[in-house]
Order: C-alpha cells, then structure tokens, then sequence
C-alpha cells in the first residue's frame, strides 16, 4: 500500500514538473501561462458541462489505453495505437456503408468485430515480425501509423468518398441514424458499458488470469518466463492484438459514436495520448481509469482553447509530451540524498 | 538521369545529416527517438529566426542554439532523471512538433505555413544541373566524412563507442559516459539543426507544420540499418532517399492510375523492410525490458 502512494506521488510530481516546463515554454513564446493553465482547466472541468466533455474524451483514450497497458506489461513497446485506431476506425465504416439497409441488431456487431479485427491486424504484422526476426517494434509500429495516415485518407478520398461531399473535405458518407450508438456528445450508455466491460475484461485478464501474470513477468525477466517454460513470443503476439484490437474498438467508438462518419485527418490523435495514459498510470487498470479522465479532459480542452479562448490548441499537445517527456524518470536528482531510500535486504 | 540524382539529394540531405546525429547518439548508448521533434525544432527555428530578422545567419544561429538546447534537455531526463529513452525521445518529438506549432501561432497568428523571402544560397550555374542545390548539400559529404572520422579514427570515438557498448570500460579510461553523452547529443543537435534547415530552406523556402513527415524516425531507422556505423547508416539513408524520389517521380509519371497515398506510403514502407532485413541479417534486439517501471 505505501508502494502504491509513493508511486502516486511520484507520478504527480512528473507531471507537475512536465506542467511547470510547459508554462515556462508558453511564456517563452509570449503566452500568459497562467491564462493558458486556467483556459485549460475551464475547458476541461470547471465550466458547465465541461465534464461531459471530458467523458467523452476519456471512453475511448481508456479503451485504447487498457490495450497499451496490456502490450506494455508484456515488454513491448508497442507505440502503434494510433494506426491500429485509425484501421479499426476504416474497419466499422465499410461494413456500415456496405451493408446499408440491414437491421441495425447485425450491422452494428459487425461493425464492432470488423474493427477490432482490423486493428488487430494492424497490430499483428509487427507483432509477428518482433517476434519472429526481432525487428524493433516501436519503429515498424511508428512506421505503420503512418501509412495508416496515408491508408485513411486513400478510403476517404476514393472507395468510402461521399459522392456529395464538397471537394475540399474528404469525408465518408455519414453513418446510417439506426446504427449510430450515440449522438454528437459522445454519452451513452452504450459506450459507458463498453468501457466498464473493457476495464472490467482487462482487469481480470492482467490481475487474475495466468496469462496476465506471465505477461507481467515477461516484462519485467524475460530470461525467467523462457524457464520457466511459457512462450514469450506466444505472450507478446497476445499481447500485441489485444492492445490492437482494444485500439481498433476504440476507432469503431469514434466513428459510430461521436464522429458518425469518417473524415480525413479529423480522427482524434487518441494513440498517442493512450500510451501516456498508461505510463502515467503505471500499467495498472485502475490507475488508467482515473488518469484518462484528466487526459479526456485535456482533450476536450484542446477543443475549447481556440474556440472559446482564443488560444492555440497546440498548448494541449505540448502538455501532453512534456508528460511523455519525463513521466518514465526513476530518480529526483537531489532528492534521493534528501530521502535515502531503504532496501531491504534481496530485493527492491 | 542528373534530375533524379538532383532529386534523390533533394529529399536525401536533410536526412542524412538527421542520421548522423542519430549514429552519434546510438554509438554514445541512447536510442534517440527525438530526431523528429529536434528536426522540426531545427526548420521552424531557422524560418523564423529569419523572417523576423531578415539574416540568415541568425536563423542558422538560432536553429542550432534551439537544436542544442532541446537535446540537452533530452539528455538531462534520459541521463540524469533516468527515464526511458524512448518514451522520453518520443515526448521530445510531440514537444517539437507542437512547441513549433505554438511558436508560429504565437508570431504569425493562426497560419498554417511561414514563408521565407529566398532559401539557402545555392551552388550556382557552374555546376550545371546540380546547380540549383543549396550549400548544405554540398557541405553533407563533408559532415559525414568528418563524423566518419571522429566516430573511427579518433580516440575520442572508441570512448564515445565504449559509452555505448561497456559504459565501466568507458569509465575504467576515465571516460564518463554521462558527459560522453552530452557532448553527443549536443553535437547531434546540431547536426538535426542542420538537417531541419536544409529542409525549410533548401529548396521549399516555408515552414509548415509537421513538414518532417517522419523523416526522423526515418533516420532512425536509418541508423538502426546501418548498425549504428556512420557509413552504413548513410547508406541506409540514402536508400531511403531513392524510394522517396522514387515515388515522388512515380507520382508524376503513374499519377492517374496508381493511388498518389500509396506511392506516399513508399518510403515508410522502405523503412520497414529496413529494419526487418538488419534484424533478420544481425538478429534483433532485446525486448523493452519495461518492467522497472512498475518496481518503485
């Protein structure tokens, strides 16, 4: 229990300090931070209905994230969540559009399966290669979510184009009203339950299942797991879809959810932001549960800055990497000669 | 013949001298995922330290102090807070690519591009059609042969190689790792300086936001390609290059009948065929090892 408080403060401390150096960088570029920091927090908590926004935001950046924690406990750093997203975003979309016309009760599970399918498939590729010939999986992920880019704006702007859509935006024709699962806002209790299921499955998976634990010691030895005689490269390609497919059904949320069609370059960067929502949860699923409301609500603020503000929605982004920047240190120079840490003895 | 070498320059010199800074930064032991956000940091430093000067050399000067600082501060998490390098480069890049955003909002107003009066200057007819590339062009033979150099012929390389291989060999000469790494980093910044300026100002004259399209992990990858020798990482990078004029000519040529996205697509998928044929030739490295995160 103490080990978890500290951890929690530590996290605290990080981003603390990642906030500290963004307000010296919005100030460096002639911003008032303090403008910045309480625009942010209007936009994210303290106005009304700012918390619906933020929920809005958390649902699916928690559904992905549940996915990179899993990845991530498995010792691979799998930084694709953003393609596999965008796959499994493409993945709902042509069956809607395909299968117009059908009841709403096959079309939409569908929908669901085709893209978490699709994301898995995403992920699989690197996944399979990693495991097999041991190329780096952050770059051919990296490399992925970029041609995943290229792929949605190819669908967008070709075999999903809206034939009355304007020119300028390439969008797909909107989703059928019967197989949307919520309006505009985001909020429904389809999403709500999806999530709570997802954290609910992953949970169990990570804590309670031999799987989840193997995949836990994989991370931390995998020198152990191998004598012990599980698979490592069984757990990582597990570990690999999963975090896949959790990304593709977070892309089916935004599209039958919230967006109701896709469009070109205006999916949410949910991946990224994930994989923080992750590390600053410590890889644990409680933790992320409560570490995507803040980063929801630094999304839904990233909306808010330039249109009710004024100010550059950038200010979210940096936000966000600073975080990323510092939020995997393990030492506080100075600190630790203030605090001597104790270790007993064998072990840490 | 002479358009497509133009070409394959064109495309390939900022990324070569990205991936100099990224053998530096891989010899010195710190797998530097940061290329992307300190190239970025490098063009829209170099544009607007110009136009709001009118010197060049200004924005030169700034693209480096930017560039030098930002690795710095790499440094000083990676090295010194002792955070992931690749979650911490990774930040790096997001904290480029909005900080520039920020940064030319912050100046211009909400405008997607800054526009510089006139590029680099230029090598001039005398070198017929080659002519029209910038002198960062023809200084990159030179920067790779001097980092060739440094890397293999000085002692100060071995050290820098012993830092990344066997940091307590490093330590046992009296070489620090931790101040080996700096002096890395540093001198990688600049070398992404130069790399982001060539690209702003080389033959496009604008910065526009998020314009390094993943060169730096390109470069990255690069590095990782060539097993972090300065030689072959060039090489890799030049590659990488002929995929990339490749496609840019194919667009010309098979525009209208192959899909414009999937020629686009070219370079990265290059990329990836890269890192899988240097994994498959040399073996592939050790898994993330992620699980000190969790054991506070």
């Amino acid at each position: 229990m103490r080990g978890n408080i500290a951890a929690v403060a530590r996290a605290l401390a990080f981003v603390a300090l990642a906030l500290a150096l963004c307000g010296v960088m919005f100030q460096a570029v002639g911003f008032s931070a303090i403008e910045m920091f309480q625009s942010i927090a209007d936009g994210a908590f303290l106005n009304p209905g700012a918390w619906q926004g933020s929920l809005r935001w958390a649902m699916p950046l928690f559904v992905t994230a549940c996915g990179v924690v899993v990845s991530f406990r498995s010792g691979y750093f799998n930084v694709g969540a953003q393609g596999q997203f965008y796959l499994g975003a493409i993945g709902a979309t042509f069956i809607v559009d395909f299968l117009n016309g059908y009841p709403a009760l096959l079309v939409v599970p569908l929908a669901f399966l085709t893209g978490m399918a699709c994301g898995g498939l995403w992920a699989a590729w690197p996944g399979y290669l990693r495991v097999t010939s041991g190329t780096d999986e952050v770059i051919t992920t990296l490399m992925g979510n970029f041609i995943a880019a290229l792929v949605l704006t190819y669908v967008t702007g070709g075999i999903l184009k809206d034939p009355s859509g304007t020119g300028q935006v390439m969008a797909s024709r909107p989703v059928a009203e019967a197989y949307r699962i919520s309006s505009e806002t985001g909020l429904s209790p389809t999403i709500v339950v999806i999530a709570i299921i997802v954290g609910l499955l992953t949970w169990v998976l990570v804590n309670r299942t031999a799987f989840g634990i193997l995949c836990g010691l994989a991370g931390r030895n995998p020198t152990m797991i191998v004598w012990q005689g599980a698979k490592m490269s069984r757990l990582g390609l597990a570990g690999f879809e999963l975090a896949g497919a959790l990304a593709g059904l977070s892309g089916v949320i935004e599209v039958l959810g919230p967006n109701g069609r896709l469009v070109s370059g205006f999916l949410p960067a949910h991946g990224f932001t994930a994989i923080l929502i992750a590390l600053v949860a410590g890889l644990s699923v409680a933790g992320t549960a409560v570490v995507s409301l803040f980063f929801g609500g630094l999304a839904s603020a990233s909306l808010y800055l330039p249109v009710l503000a004024g100010l550059p929605a950038a200010a979210i982004d940096i936000i966000n990497a600073a975080i990323a920047l510092f939020i995997t240190a393990r030492a506080a120079p100075g600190l630790s000669r203030l605090f001597p840490r104790r270790r007993a003895v064998g072990g840490a | 013949m002479e358009d497509f070498v133009v070409a394959i320059l064109r495309y390939g010199t900022p990324l070569v001298y990205v991936t100099l800074a990224g053998v530096l930064a891989q010899r010195a032991g710190v797998w530097n995922l940061g290329l992307e956000g300190l190239m970025i940091i490098g063009s829209c430093a170099s544009v607007v330290g110009f136009v709001q000067t009118g010197s060049l050399l200004f924005g030169f000067g700034l693209a480096i102090v930017a560039c030098v600082l930002a690795s710095a501060l790499l440094w000083f998490v990676v090295e010194k807070l002792r955070a992931n390098a690749i979650i911490a480069g990774l930040g790096l890049t997001g904290l480029g690519l909005g900080g520039t955003d920020l940064a030319v909002q912050a100046v211009y107003g909400s405008q997607a591009t800054v526009n510089a009066p006139y590029g680099l200057p230029r090598l001039g007819p005398a070198f017929g059609a080659f002519g029209v590339l910038s002198v960062l062009v023809a200084a990159m033979p030179f920067a790779v042969f001097l980092t060739w150099v440094v890397l293999r012929r000085t002692r100060f390389g071995l050290q820098l190689a012993a830092c990344g291989e066997h940091p307590f060999a490093a330590r046992s000469v009296g070489a620090d790792p931790s101040t080996m790494r700096l002096i890395a980093l540093c001198a990688g910044g600049v070398f992404c300086a130069l790399g982001g300026m060539e690209l702003a100002l080389g033959s496009l004259t604008i910065f526009a936001y998020g314009m390094t399209a993943g060169r730096g992990f390109m470069a990255f990858s690069a590095v990782i390609f060539g097993a972090g020798h300065p030689l072959a990482s060039v090489a890799a990078a030049f590659f990488f290059s002929i995929v990339g004029a490749l496609g840019i000519r194919a667009q010309l040529i098979f525009g209208d009948r192959v899909p414009n996205d999937l020629l686009l697509a070219l370079p990265y998928i290059a990329t990836i065929v890269g890192v899988w044929a240097s994994a498959r030739l040399r073996g592939g490295g050790p898994t993330g090892g992620f699980g000190e995160l969790r054991d506070y």
